[in-house]
């Protein structure tokens, strides 16, 4: 009973599942409706509150219809769906229609990020002396490993990512962003906001060399071959936006 | 690169990184890094039903190809063509407003 | 007709040592993000809040932030919206334990679920769908219940579901289903009144018999809500479970009938779709208080007890 209710949920194609009664006999098809409806809509309002601004950018009417396809090919496998729609940045760079926008998808991934960094478990405040006693102890800075807070995630893009969302954010005009300037984001949720912070290539490599678990000195080496490189710079940012959660020699 | 040269980099990065952030209580612009803040989210799982009156779930259009009609039409129409110059002009008016 | 129920032995969960449900006979609200704050700032008059606890199985950030914030100045009440009780696939124990983890952390007065199912195989539909009443359902239902209630370690609610469609293969009634799941585990009932209003209009049938017909004593907590009109392929009134609009006169007088025979229990006012202020919301709460205020001193219709 239940894989024929379910698989005539998402196929608008089948038929309603037989066995269905109505006190007037009238047509079931017609309530059946309502479960067909309500499964589709919720879910694809679940994707519209998760990627408000990939909405924006498309206009409401073509975002639902792409979201409608989407939900039907690849409906929630879990219960919970505060992170439902992870694959929908995949799904919108494959789907021919959304071509004409190349950026939309790398937008639909800052915004995934973002909810990410905000349902993450919250920061664990790296101890004041910390940073001293490492300086402190120069010799070993070279192999000390850093590690973030959970809600931090790294976004490298080719479009500008970060000026497209902040112009939704009234920050600025849209019509003054060059979407093709390559751009990189740094997201993270200190304590109760999500940041988006833009950052340079160097500045975007040091942060993923460390995110595999390299050393400082090797993510340093290695960002060092960027031109914009500048490690008080971003050492700075990491510090002044607790990004850090320990540091340690393993 | 010389480790020794390496670790003594890296102490006098980290030593004035946070000698700068200790002393700049509202360091909001750490080399033109934008902070935005975005709308808080909504609950997704809900035990309500949705309205009737949509065809959203018996709607059988699907993408063909050529069976699909629609274009986007929202605010990447006002963005800049990707025929326009490299764009340096655009991002560092951004900044700039921003400071 | 119904058929007649045969003798079962009650399961485990009848006798378990539960937890009870201790919401207070008050009216509350069903929590929303968007009023976190203003909770907060303003600390309202009412009785106890409610939330979906899938949306706060998440490791961290504002929603345990504010929650675990409102939860220090009032009673909780947690409802699953997706643990799929009438399923025909064994329940999902990693949600279970999920849970477990989260009716620890917040240690609310009463947990609840519905009387529906909502995912098969790996795929959650996010819906909740309705079940036939027949025996083998009956069952499935019973033991799904009493594996939910003996790894909690306390009882729940089982709310009456709103449906649009019934199945050819229901053998009894819904609420005789209902009366005979809360006789066989020993879980409470959370009345939804809106959803009694809505099934029995789509179903044709008389709300205050259905009303009648549950076992007013194990009633816990009400719902009510608003819902949505529609008309079925013979142009035949479909109410549709929307939460979108006020709660309608023709709820409240049956919710008035359901305080007359349960007397005085804990309600909620729900709203899930078209979020007014939160002075509205309150206006509706105040409306519900003056109602269980005044079936408080009443003395509820007595009942029959079932055969």
């Amino acid at each position: 009973m239940n894989a024929q209710f379910f698989e005539a949920l998402l196929d608008p194609g089948l038929l309603p599942p037989a066995g269905l009664t109505t006190w007037n006999s009238s047509d079931p098809a017609a309530r059946f409706a309502v479960y067909r409806n309500n499964v589709i809509v919720s879910l694809i309002d679940a994707l519209a509150d998760t990627y408000p601004v990939t909405q924006a950018l498309v206009g409401e009417e073509f975002f639902r219809a792409m979201a409608r396809l989407f939900v039907r090919q690849e409906p929630p496998r879990s219960r919970v769906l505060a992170f439902y729609g992870e694959s929908f940045p995949a799904f919108i760079e494959t789907f021919p229609p959304a071509a004409s926008v190349p950026y939309l998808a790398d937008i639909a991934r800052l915004e995934m990020l973002r909810v990410q960094a905000y349902h993450a478990a919250d920061a664990i405040e790296l101890p004041a002396d910390v940073i001293a006693q490492s300086i402190a102890r120069i010799d070993e800075l070279p192999e000390l490993r850093i590690k973030f807070q959970p809600s931090v995630g790294i976004l490298c893009s080719p479009y500008a990512v970060v000026s497209l969302w902040a112009a939704h954010q009234g920050i600025t005009d849209i019509s003054t962003v060059d979407p093709d300037v390559p751009e990189n984001a740094l997201i993270l949720r200190p304590q109760l906001d999500i940041e988006v912070i833009r950052l340079t290539n160097g500045a975007s490599s040091f942060i993923a060399l460390l995110l595999q678990g390299k050393s400082l000195g090797a993510a340093h080496e290695a960002a060092s071959l960027a031109a914009d490189f500048d490690l008080t710079d971003i050492l700075g940012l990491l510090i002044q936006t607790q990004a850090i959660s320990s540091m340690k020699i393993h | 690169m010389n480790k020794k040269i390496t670790a003594a980099a890296l102490a006098m990065a980290l030593g004035a990184a946070f000698a700068t952030v200790s002393t700049t209580a509202a360091a909001a612009e750490m080399g033109g890094k934008e902070k935005c803040y975005g709308v808080a989210l909504k609950g997704k799982n809900d035990c309500k039903a949705g309205a009737g009156t949509t065809c959203a779930g018996t709607s059988k259009v699907d993408y063909q190809g050529n069976a699909w009609s629609m274009v986007p039409a929202g605010t990447c129409e006002k963005t800049e063509s990707k025929t326009s110059a490299t764009g340096y002009g655009q991002l560092k008016a951004f900044k700039e407003k921003q400071a | 007709m119904p058929t007649p129920l045969p003798l079962v032995p009650q399961l485990r969960g009848a006798s378990a040592p539960t937890l009870k449900i201790q919401l207070p006979s008050r009216a509350g609200l069903g929590l929303k993000p968007e009023h976190f704050q203003e909770i907060l700032s303003t600390l309202p008059d009412l009785g106890f809040f409610e939330i979906h606890a899938e949306n706060y199985m998440v490791d961290g950030g504002p929603f345990h932030y504010y929650l675990t914030r409102i939860r220090e100045h009032y009673p909780l009440s947690i409802h699953g919206v997706g643990l799929s009780i009438g399923g025909e696939a064994p329940l999902d124990l990693a949600h279970i334990n999920r849970l477990d983890k989260l009716l620890d952390r917040y240690a609310p007065a009463s947990f609840s679920e519905h009387l529906a199912w909502s995912s098969h195989g790996h795929v959650f539909a996010n819906d909740l769908l309705p079940i036939s009443y027949d025996q083998p359902t009956l069952q499935r239902v019973c033991e799904h219940i009493d594996q939910v209630q003996t790894h909690l370690k306390r009882q729940m609610l089982l709310e009456n579901p709103a449906t649009y469609v019934e199945f050819a293969t229901s053998t009894m009634a819904e609420t005789d289903f209902i009366s005979e799941v809360i006789r066989r585990t020993g879980c409470g009932l959370l009345l939804d009144v809106n959803n009694i209003y809505v099934s029995c209009i789509n179903h044709h049938r008389d709300p205050y018999a259905y009303l009648r017909a549950l076992p007013h004593a194990a009633v816990g907590e009400i719902h009510l809500a608003g819902f949505a009109e529609d008309i079925d392929a013979a142009g035949d009134p479909l109410l549709i479970d929307s939460h979108g609009s006020p709660v309608a006169q023709a709820v409240w007088q049956l919710y008035q009938y359901a305080l007359d025979c349960v007397g005085s229990v804990a309600t909620l006012i729900e709203r899930d779709n078209n979020i007014p202020p939160f002075d509205v919301l309150l206006a509706e709460i105040q409306q519900a208080e003056h109602l269980l205020r005044t079936s408080d001193s009443a003395v509820p219709i007595a009942q029959e007890t079932a055969a």
